[in-house]
């Protein structure tokens, strides 16, 4: 980014879209090589958008190890996913960030994390569990499950052998809608929370949660079930983050500002205040 | 020279002419009451320094109402037409209030990891001059919210009304220099004059506290505040709200604002900004489909109370300070003429007024 458009903080940088990954009929990953680095925690997010339709905000799913190198997972929702979806090699998008505080890794040293995902939940997390997998020596454990409405909506399904492969990782997927021949898990997600204290040491774990929020609902109380504290649960909230940077006003849960705050929240930060969910 | 001046009504005028500014925003006097005006420059209009608070805040002079934040041409980003050229501006005739507001946007946008370059520009090069509250709008309310009717810093130069000329005190260097290019037309004040300031003043905070009948947003509102959020006393204002958002507009404080893209030309494209409003229903929609509960405050009864919230509750925990300056401009810009003392009252419990 050039040093003009870096004191201007609405300012987008123009990035030319190095590949498209077709990920599941709704979801396609967007991949930029990017030429300054773009250096950013896991969690924190950025503003992706279509040059003269406008931007939306998405946590890379890419691994804040290798900052050159940017992916971006997207549902198709809305306007501006819409037209994403249709773009493709060397398109031109608009990008800027990163923004936000990103996931606590610095609180999971000797911990056991639970990460949970559902649907496109998966992508921030997928940065997440990079760092994780980059730092299983200093982690007790982590265990990830991941739900999708069915099979075919499973997102980086090429990932889970990979993940599970290392030591101290467990990884266990569900669907809610089996077709013929499925012979996983079959549910919602929180389905493949009931054996959670069998396989982690809950006083001793942290929880990462991110998907629609109907799931971030049910995955909280199945946890706090479980015997975890709001202390120990984050969730990825969803708001309309527009600015980016705590100035525009509109994602807003009680006093915190997501774009600034989050986007993820410790559930105790933000348990008291009406329409969390 | 010393900090306080006497200067006569004609020596008023050649201190605000001694206002070198290529903008000038001032409080004049128009036909329907005191306005903030864009001038060319002191004294085009008559000024308005003896009537109550204008009706309008002066917030559209530091974050215009639109305004194009970034240009993209064909060659990428064109820093020139991105940037906010501001030569020197000076605000005259700024109520204690506005001066509050002001202390309060710089929060929300000189500060954190973020700053707004626009906004910034726009103040680095400005000139504040104040002046007391010698009569008082009959919605003003300023001393609930810990104000007064008078600024006692914030300000580069503040006035004071007296029945004959004024009394002006120097609040900063900037304010300084200005004064000393009249210092033929300034005189010390006498004891009679700085007795009528304090007179007048108190007079001022006298009516406003006759009228705010005794209200007072202190700590214990803000808690009560909170533990009510989510309850139906908190959204009661709601059912009266015809959600046209100008209470959010003619606010000082009131900063959110919407971003969005259009296309400039061939191949480029411009970034806006304007107001927006939290009243409204579309202001925090997310795309998705309907059923996946894409806005947080579906009800305008959430909207309401998210409102009251932020301006009492949640700007002190954001900002140290309360996001509502007591100016009551929120009063008379209502359709549904909803008064925010009066919903204040009624949560605290006051019934006797």
């Amino acid at each position: 980014m050039t040093q003009a458009a870096e004191a201007n903080p609405y300012a987008p940088q123009v990035a030319r879209l190095s590949r498209v990954i077709d990920e599941t009929p709704t979801i396609k990953t967007f991949c930029f090589d990017l030429e300054q680095p773009m250096e950013f925690r896991a969690g924190q997010f950025v503003q992706l958008g279509v040059p003269g339709l406008g931007e939306a905000p998405f946590t890379p799913s890419s691994s804040p190890l290798e900052p050159g190198h940017l992916e971006v997972t997207v549902l198709r929702t809305g306007g501006v996913t819409e037209r994403l979806h249709r773009m493709g090699e060397g398109d031109v998008c608009t990008l800027r960030g990163p923004y936000g505080k990103g996931y606590p890794v610095e609180k999971l040293e000797g911990k056991d994390v639970v990460v949970v995902g559902g649907g496109v939940g998966l992508a921030p997390l997928r940065a997440l569990i990079h760092v994780l997998l980059s730092m299983t020596d200093r982690l007790n454990k982590v265990v990830i499950k991941n739900g999708a409405r069915e099979s075919a909506e499973l997102l980086f399904r090429r990932q889970y052998d990979e993940w599970a492969a290392h030591d101290k990782v467990s990884f266990e997927m569900t669907i809610d809608a089996p077709e013929p021949g499925w012979a996983g898990h079959v549910g919602v997600v929180t389905t493949v929370l009931e054996d959670l204290p069998n396989e982690v040491n809950v006083p001793n774990s942290y929880a990462f949660s991110c998907g629609p929020e109907i799931m971030l609902r049910f995955v909280t109380f199945a946890l706090l079930e479980k015997g975890f504290q709001p202390e120990q649960i984050y969730l990825s909230m969803n708001r309309r983050m527009s600015c980016g940077i705590g100035k525009c006003g509109r994602c807003n849960i009680g006093p915190y500002y997501l774009c600034k705050d989050g986007p993820d929240m410790c559930y105790a930060q933000i348990k008291d205040y009406p329409n969390v969910f | 020279m010393s900090k306080m001046l006497f200067l006569s009504e004609d020596g008023l005028v050649r201190l605000l002419e001694a206002v070198k500014a290529s903008e000038v925003y001032a409080a004049v006097r128009r036909e329907r009451g005191p306005e903030y005006c864009h001038l060319q420059k002191v004294p085009e209009a008559e000024l308005a320094l003896r009537e109550p608070r204008p009706s309008s805040s002066l917030k559209a002079f530091l974050q215009p109402a639109k305004e194009r934040v970034a240009v993209y041409t064909n060659e990428g980003f064109d820093v020139e037409a991105s940037r906010l050229v501001c030569e020197d501006r000076a605000l005259v005739g700024l109520r204690a209030c506005d001066l509050v507001a002001i202390a309060y946007l710089d929060k929300v946008f000189r500060e954190g990891d973020f700053k707004d370059p626009f906004y910034e520009a726009r103040r680095e090069s400005e000139l504040l001059v104040s002046v007391d509250c010698v009569a008082v709008h009959e919605n003003c309310f300023c001393t609930a919210v810990g104000g007064r009717p008078f600024a006692e810093s914030g300000f580069d130069l503040n006035i004071t009304p007296l029945e004959s000329g004024y009394l002006v005190e120097v609040g900063t260097e900037r304010g300084r220099e200005v004064v000393d290019r009249v210092a033929d037309a300034a005189a010390e004040p006498t004891d009679e004059q700085l007795a009528e300031r304090n007179a007048a003043r108190q007079k001022s905070i006298d009516q406003v506290e006759k009228q705010t009948r005794g209200l007072r947003v202190t700590d214990k509102v803000q808690e009560l505040l909170l533990a009510k959020q989510g309850t139906d006393e908190l959204s009661e204002m709601a059912a009266r709200c015809v959600e046209c958002a100008a209470c959010t507009f003619i606010c000082p404080t009131c900063h959110c604002f919407h971003l969005y893209d259009q296309v400039g030309g061939e191949e480029n494209f411009e970034r806006i900004r304007t107001w927006d409003s939290c009243i409204l229903g579309g202001y925090s929609r997310m795309a998705g489909p309907a059923g996946a509960k894409p806005t947080p405050r579906p009800s305008l009864r959430s909207r309401c109370a998210n409102r009251l919230l932020h301006k009492y509750a949640f700007s002190p925990q954001q900002y140290g300070m309360l996001g509502c300056t007591g100016c009551g401009r929120c009063i008379e810009a209502c359709c549904g003429e909803i008064d925010i003392r009066e919903v204040l009252r009624e949560l605290i419990g006051d019934t006797s007024g």
